[in-house]
Formats: structure tokens, C-alpha cells, sequence
């Protein structure tokens, strides 16, 4: 472990915040948190994420302190730029660029939000086919504070769905009068009993002004469409309409003092490149300055703008969280590989993950035996139904004896 | 606009039923125009999407004129499309006053079910609406009279049974019962057209174009978070390969994009000409690009989403007007180890209709010959195509049957082998227009005496 800090991740800040592996106790979204109040609602839910413990202790949140000055050697440090409802942007300072990178990412795909999964069509005499209707629900944002809290439904007990994995949402108009009819995603009515701590969860986003949310469909006279949705837990790896951002800015060294890009120019590279807004935070290294080849970048710009599931401060949070998590599960599994073997860690690892795939691998994984089908008699026959004994020539012997690894046997 | 995109075709396209129809699931006007546009009215029956093209090698996926498409713009309908089919079977009236007829679906005496075959029909015998169907599934179930022959005067009567001909559904991929339609024509006859639904997402193989001509398949799908991106955060739908660029000469196709691009940048409501007649001038593109606070040649900085640094080139971007064509992999894609073979040759049949095999023509065989690979040659021509064993007379050399030669009456130097059953036509066709052929056998490997 303490070689892979000295890596120059920059990961010591994140690993030293306490890491809450059990699902349902987290004590990190607060659930009295209303979207709709702004930077001071921002400040208070970020007093409790692992984010904010770097932001107090390294910058002074009062004052918004540059933090170069100061804290050269220090670890990761954030400035925030600018924050509402909507998108937050922010500056995150010693960090590598790997990481930021990898938060970038992981805040696009892998953030657990809510989407209409299931759709179960009872009557649709609308103009739009079934599978047209289907995907125009799955793609309507719907409230996923505390979407992390829900089990996954391939994890849960139920056969198809249940209030612990999902939330169910119905859907009856008909148009009775002569002009055509909207239908918004106001009229998705939410059938399943809520969670105390988070009664917006599950709810379609609604942010216009008149308050009808998305438009799904367009009804003529004696038009009908009656049918239930079943909202689930996912991340965007499998299908975009679970993204919790649209787009995500991120730019490093605006002035390319790096030099990590270059100007194509017809007469002056000045004139012709604008400068990014991020420009102005930073200086460019002044004419004559002797390149640095070693330097590497430290000032990330990052603008993270929320589709309206989920805050943009508590993706961020949450992105940190699951990077966590995954990095946990990486240090778990190599701490536990040499005395437990290969298919014993891993089974309390639950992050985010992409559906049939067994990210974890757990103890349903039979290490190499079968694919060689060599080991021994049970190995045999579960892979390639050989009778006993060793049929593919060459493995049998050289994996089968290797020893060692006691997870083989 | 090609004949081969897929888009709206008429206002009146999901109240008729035609043979096959081709809609994309959310059309869109295109953003940059031409005056022909405007005089047909094309923004009313539009083809295509805008998508947001970003002009770079991405993967190597993306060579000759491969394209990288989003997984995200995919996944929120871009190119996604429904493929409508017309099923249809007319009832017949026979001169003996008997009729073609619907009947209600088979059950299984046991289980009291129905049988899989008939699971989408109602119980009138048509196919619910609304089900999915699946290879091999009864659509209408038609029967039809045995006897469809005889007059019906005085006692003149063929059996009554009924013989079943049903329309079944036998595409690989299910589809959904869109429509079902009764109907009379002409002579007092009833016809029935089902018409089956299919909505399709782009997959690998699937043909895209933009208005240029500038066609090509997909190479990769992408996610998202892998894509490369503006420091906007602006991610492509599609990222072309620029190969495609100075042999095509597709000047049009970057004016396009740059027109486009400086509407977006400006939110200018009307449209942007984008042909080389009436064109916005490429300067004034450029100059409302630069007011925007972008480079004037419609270039940007992007960020390779994969390590997080920028692009070391500033990468061309910005809408292109993109059209999926109606060749899709999903109904070409085939292939066959074993499967049918033609009555006549007993070669494998040829076609995906009727699941036959690649021929190995003349050309190929010609390489296998010059290449002395005698064995696959063997495999090829012979053994995975029309081997068939016969008994040789190696007396009088003809074909002799279950071990005995006919013509000389004997079992004595009858012998198996295998040869084409081709050759065996040719040579009992010679022998038809009184040509002998006698067949001398000869070991291949004779033994040393
Ligand atoms: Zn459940
Ligand atoms: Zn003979």
C-alpha cells in the first residue's frame, strides 16, 4: 500500500478519509438537502464529503484563498470557481493529471442514478410505437438523490423488481377533447412507497417554469396510453440515460506552457487561438523561459454540469466516492491474493458496475481450473465435459502442479 | 435524400402499408441548406440527423472511410430507425364453391397451450397486435382446400380436408405486430396484410452518409467517456476519419460543417446556405466563429478522453447533416456450416435466403491449383460440397447399384468411390444423348508387386 502512495498519485488525501464499504449506512448525502437552495446548500453538503475534508484542510473556504502560494508539497487542494443548481466549476490543484482524468470519467459513466428501465405497455392507442414510447421514458431524468442507496436489481432478491431495487411509476391519459393533448412527464405518477430521507427520489426533474417537465407524447381524440414503469438503479457504462452530466469541461495549462499541443497558425498563433476562459486564472510563462521538458501538469479546470438527476456538487462527492471504491477493490484484492488466493477476495467489493459482467470476480470463479481443465476431476468436467484425467495435452501438468496458489484446489 | 436514407417519406407513411418502409425514429430538419432544399421542402420529409462531427483518426476502427460513433448519441436515439414489413395472403374462392379459410390456433392436447408455432395468434387466427414474433411464428393462419380441383356438379366432390398454409414470420430477428388489416378486392375476394415492426439502433456494419457522398460503415462504437472532447466539454456523435478529404475533394462537406458550426455559435434562427452558389462566404463564417471566442478556421482544442491530455493537432468540428442508408448488417450478416443443398446437384444452395453456402469459384480454385494445396482443394470441391459414394463396375466400367453390376451380371469387381455427384450427372447425361463413358479405376497408391 504505502508504495502505491509514493507513486505520485496524489491519492493520500482520498485514502485517509474513513471508506464505508456497507451499502444503506453512509453517512455522507445529507438527506434533508434540497437542489433548489444554492452555494450555502453546496457548502453544507460538502461538509460532510470526502471532497470537502481536502477543501477545509487545505483551502480557507471563506475567503476562497488562491491556493498556489502556499501549499506547494501540500496534498490536492479545490478551488471552486463558480456554482448554482445546475454546474459547478472548479479548480483542483497537486493532483496528477491521471486522477483528474480519471474522476472526469468516472463522474460521466459510472455516478448511480435512477432511470425508467421497464416498461410495461397496457394500452396505447398514441400515434408512437411501444418501443418508441419505452425509450422516450428511459431517456426522461428522473431524481436520484439517494439512487446509491437502492440495491441493484441484478443483487436483490426479487425476480423482476421490488421497492428495495426500484421505483415504480405509472402512466394513464386519454384525450378526451377535440384539441390534441400533451403529455409531460408531470403526469408520471409515482406508485412505489418513498424513502423518508429522500422523497424527491424517483420523481421525474421538472424545471421549466409552467412545471411539466419533459414532453413524451402527443394525443389525439380518444387517444390513450396507460402503463407502468419500473425506474432502476444503473450507471451510464450501460446505457446513457442513466449520465448524471451532460458536459463535462476540463482543461489544463490554458497558455500550453507545457506545450503539450500545438498552435497551428497561418500568421500568429495569438491572434488566431482565443484564450480560454480558464486563461485568466494562470500566466503564461513569460518570452524567453528555458522549457522545462520534466514539468507536469497540476491545475485542472473542470466544469461539471448536471443534467438535473443529481446536484453537481454531490456528482463530484460521488465520483470521488466511487473512484474510491474502486481503488479500494484493486488494494483489497492485492492485499488478499497472497494469503486468500485469487477467487477469494473481492466478494465485498459492490461498486459500479456494467450488467453480466462479474467485476469482483467471487467465489463463483473457478481460477484457471476450467479453462485448462487440467487440475482436477471436478475442473474437468465442468469446462469441457472431458471424462476425468488430462485430455488437452500440454496444460494438464504445467498448470495443474504449479502449487503455491492455494485458491486451486 | 439519396433514394437509400432513411427518414420520413409521405405525412400518410404509418397509415398505409407498404411492401417495406424504412422511418428514423426522430428525424431532423438539416441545419445548413441549399436553395434546392428550400424549393422541395425537404425540412418537411427530412432523411438525416445534425450530428456533431469531429474530423480525426480515432483507434485505427476508423480506416477506409470507417466511422467511430458515440455510444451515448446512439443510446438517445441518434440514427435509430424502424424497418415496417407487409405480410400478406389472399383468400381464395375455388371453382367447387370451396374457400381458403382462417383457423384458430393448434393446442397441445396435453398442456391444453398453444404450440410455440401459433403463440402470436389470436384466436381468430391472426396475429395479436402488439406481439413480438420470432422465426418460424404463424402470422395468418390460412388453410386451404385439399381438393381445389374438381367442379362440385353432382357428385363431383374431392375430400373435404383442409391442407394448412399459413404466412409465417422467418426473419432471424423478432419484430412486433404493427398492424393487421382485413380487406376485400376485386372478385369478391378477402386479403389480410399483417405488417410487422422492427426498431433498430445503429450497430457495427451499419451504413452512414453524409450529403456529400461521403459514405461509410461503422467501425466502433465508442463510449462516451472515451471520446474526445472540446474543453467545453462538447463530445462528438461521430468522428470521421480525414482521409476521407483530399482525394474526394469534398469541399462542400467543410463548408457545411463551418457554416454550421458559426449558426450554433450564433443561436442564428433561419438557416445557413451551405452550397457553393449562395453560400454565407467562408469569411464570414470565420468572422462570426472568431466573435464567439472560437478559431476562425473552425478548428478547436480537444482532449483525448482516454489519458485526459489534449490532441498535440487542433481537431475540425462542428454539425454535419449525416443520412443512415438503408443497408444494414442486421439483414445481410450470414453464414452456414451445414445446411440446405439443391435437389438437382446436391450442392449447397446459394444465397442467404435460402442459408447457402460462399462459393469457391473458378478463380479462387485457379489459386488453390497454382498454390498445390490438392487437399483443400479435395475439401472444397468434394468432401464439403457434393462427395458422393458409387459403385464402380471395374470390368466393364459403368455405375453398378448396392454392389452389383447390372451389365455383367456380377458382384466380382464392383468397388465404392467417392466422386462428385456433378461428375456422376454429367456422365449419365452423356450416356442419355448415347455418349459411353466407362470409368477406369486405378489405385492412388498402387502396391509394389
Ligand atoms: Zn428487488
Ligand atoms: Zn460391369
Amino acid at each position: 500500500m504505502d508504495a502505491f502512495f509514493e507513486s505520485g498519485l496524489g491519492l493520500e488525501r482520498f485514502f485517509n478519509q474513513p471508506f464505508n464499504q456497507d451499502e444503506g449506512k453512509g453517512d455522507n448525502a445529507s438527506p434533508d438537502y434540497n437542489p433548489s437552495q444554492s452555494s450555502s446548500s453546496i457548502d453544507r453538503a460538502l461538509s460532510v464529503s470526502p471532497l470537502a475534508k481536502i477543501i477545509r484542510d487545505t483551502v480557507n473556504m471563506a475567503d476562497y484563498d488562491h491556493p498556489m502560494h502556499d501549499d506547494i508539497g501540500l496534498g490536492p487542494s479545490v478551488v471552486i470557481h463558480e456554482a448554482d443548481s445546475t454546474a459547478v466549476k472548479f479548480e483542483a490543484s497537486n493532483v496528477s493529471l491521471p486522477m483528474m482524468n480519471s474522476l472526469r470519467r468516472v463522474m460521466m459513466a459510472e455516478i448511480p442514478t435512477l432511470a425508467i428501465d421497464l416498461v410495461e405497455i397496457e394500452e396505447n392507442t398514441s400515434v408512437l410505437a411501444d418501443e418508441f414510447i419505452a425509450h422516450r421514458l428511459g431517456l426522461i431524468p428522473l431524481h436520484a438523490l439517494g439512487a446509491d442507496k437502492l440495491m441493484a436489481q441484478r443483487d436483490c432478491e426479487c425476480e423482476q423488481y421490488c421497492d428495495r431495487c426500484s421505483v415504480r411509476l405509472s402512466l394513464h391519459v386519454k384525450c378526451t377533447t377535440d384539441e390534441n393533448m400533451n403529455v409531460y412527464a408531470r403526469d408520471l405518477i409515482v406508485q412505489s412507497e418513498g424513502d423518508d430521507r429522500y422523497p424527491q427520489r424517483g420523481h421525474p426533474v421538472i424545471n421549466d417554469p409552467d412545471g411539466n417537465g419533459t414532453l413524451i407524447i402527443k394525443l389525439r381524440k380518444d387517444q390513450e396510453v396507460k402503463l407502468d414503469c419500473i425506474a432502476k438503479k444503473g450507471i451510464a457504462k450501460e446505457h446513457a440515460k442513466w449520465m448524471a452530466t451532460t458536459a463535462v469541461g476540463f482543461e489544463y495549462d490554458p497558455h500550453n506552457n507545457l506545450r503539450h499541443t500545438d498552435l497551428w497558425y497561418e500568421q500568429d498563433p495569438k491572434k488566431e487561438w482565443p484564450l480560454s476562459e480558464n486563461a485568466k486564472h494562470e500566466e503564461p510563462h513569460p518570452e524567453g523561459t528555458v522549457f522545462d521538458y520534466d514539468a507536469k501538469p497540476s491545475r485542472f479546470y473542470i466544469r461539471v454540469e448536471s443534467s438535473g438527476v443529481l446536484p453537481p456538487d454531490v456528482i463530484v462527492k460521488q465520483g470521488v466516492e466511487v473512484m474510491q471504491k474502486k481503488l479500494a477493490g484493486i488494494l483489497h484484492e492485492l492485499h488478499n491474493s497472497g494469503d486468500n488466493g485469487m477467487g477469494g477476495a473481492g466478494d465485498e467489493y459492490d461498486g459500479p458496475r456494467s450488467p453480466d459482467v462479474d467485476a469482483g470476480g467471487g467465489d463463483n470463479w473457478d481460477g484457471f481450473q476450467t479453462a485448462y481443465g487440467a487440475v482436477n476431476s471436478t475442473a474437468n468436467q465442468s469446462a469441457w465435459g472431458n471424462a476425468g484425467g488430462s485430455t488437452t495435452p500440454g496444460y494438464g501438468t504445467s498448470y495443474g502442479n504449479s502449487g503455491g496458489y492455494t485458491g486451486f484446489n | 435524400m439519396g433514394k437509400q436514407a432513411i427518414g420520413a417519406i409521405a405525412y400518410n407513411q404509418f397509415n398505409r402499408i407498404d411492401t417495406l418502409l424504412y422511418t428514423l425514429v426522430y428525424p431532423q430538419r438539416p441545419m445548413v441548406i441549399t436553395k434546392t432544399i428550400q424549393l422541395i421542402h425537404y425540412d418537411k420529409l427530412p432523411a438525416g440527423q445534425n450530428a456533431t462531427v469531429v474530423v480525426m483518426s480515432y483507434s485505427g476502427y476508423d480506416i477506409e472511410d470507417a466511422l467511430v460513433l458515440n455510444k451515448a448519441s446512439i443510446d438517445r436515439g441518434f440514427g435509430r430507425c424502424q424497418v415496417f414489413r407487409k405480410y400478406t395472403a389472399e383468400m381464395q374462392k375455388y371453382p367447387n364453391g370451396r374457400k381458403d379459410a382462417i383457423v384458430p390456433p393448434m393446442t397441445d392436447p396435453q398442456t391444453g397451450e398453444r404450440i410455440p408455432k401459433h403463440a402470436a395468434l389470436d384466436d381468430d387466427g391472426l396475429a395479436i397486435v402488439g406481439y413480438k414474433i420470432n422465426s418460424g411464428e404463424a402470422m395468418i393462419n390460412k388453410a386451404s382446400p385439399v381438393d381445389s380441383m374438381t367442379t362440385g356438379i353432382g357428385g363431383d366432390r374431392g375430400p373435404e380436408d383442409y391442407r394448412s398454409a399459413p404466412t409465417t414470420y422467418r426473419i432471424a430477428d423478432p419484430a412486433y405486430i404493427d398492424k393487421v388489416m382485413i380487406s376485400e378486392i376485386a372478385g369478391d375476394r378477402s386479403i389480410i396484410k399483417v405488417q410487422t415492426r422492427q426498431t433498430r439502433r445503429p450497430e457495427l456494419g451499419d451504413k452512414f452518409s453524409s450529403r456529400h457522398g461521403q459514405k461509410g460503415v461503422v467501425g466502433i462504437i465508442v463510449d462516451q467517456e472515451d471520446m474526445p472532447f472540446s474543453d467545453t466539454g462538447l463530445c462528438p456523435d461521430i468522428i470521421m476519419n480525414p482521409h476521407g478529404f483530399p482525394s474526394r475533394m469534398t469541399v462542400g462537406k467543410l463548408l457545411e460543417c463551418l457554416t454550421g458550426k458559426a449558426s450554433i455559435v450564433h443561436g442564428r434562427p433561419s438557416y445557413g446556405f451551405g452550397d457553393a452558389f449562395r453560400s454565407h462566404p467562408v469569411e464570414e463564417m470565420s468572422k462570426v466563429l472568431v466573435d464567439h471566442g472560437f478559431s476562425w478556421e473552425g478548428k478547436d482544442y480537444f482532449t483525448s478522453g482516454l489519458t485526459g491530455e489534449p490532441l498535440e493537432a487542433y481537431i475540425f468540428n462542428g454539425p454535419i447533416y449525416y443520412q443512415r442508408l438503408k443497408h444494414m448488417v442486421q439483414d445481410k450478416m450470414h453464414s452456414r456450416s451445414r445446411g440446405p443443398r439443391a435437389v438437382l446437384t446436391r450442392q449447397p444452395t446459394e444465397g442467404r435466403s435460402r442459408e447457402g453456402g460462399l462459393r469457391l469459384g473458378e478463380m479462387e480454385r485457379d489459386c488453390l491449383i497454382a498454390y498445390g494445396a490438392s487437399q483443400l482443394l479435395l475439401e472444397r470441391l468434394m468432401i464439403s460440397s457434393d462427395g458422393a459414394e458409387f459403385d464402380i463396375c471395374q470390368r466393364c466400367g459403368l455405375f453398378g447399384y448396392k454392389g452389383y453390376c447390372q451389365t455383367c451380371k456380377s458382384t466380382k469387381e464392383v468397388t465404392q468411390m467417392t466422386m462428385p455427384y456433378a461428375a456422376k450427372l454429367l456422365v449419365q447425361e452423356l450416356i442419355s444423348m448415347n455418349v459411353g463413358v466407362r470409368l477406369q479405376l486405378e489405385d492412388e497408391f498402387p502396391h509394389p508387386r
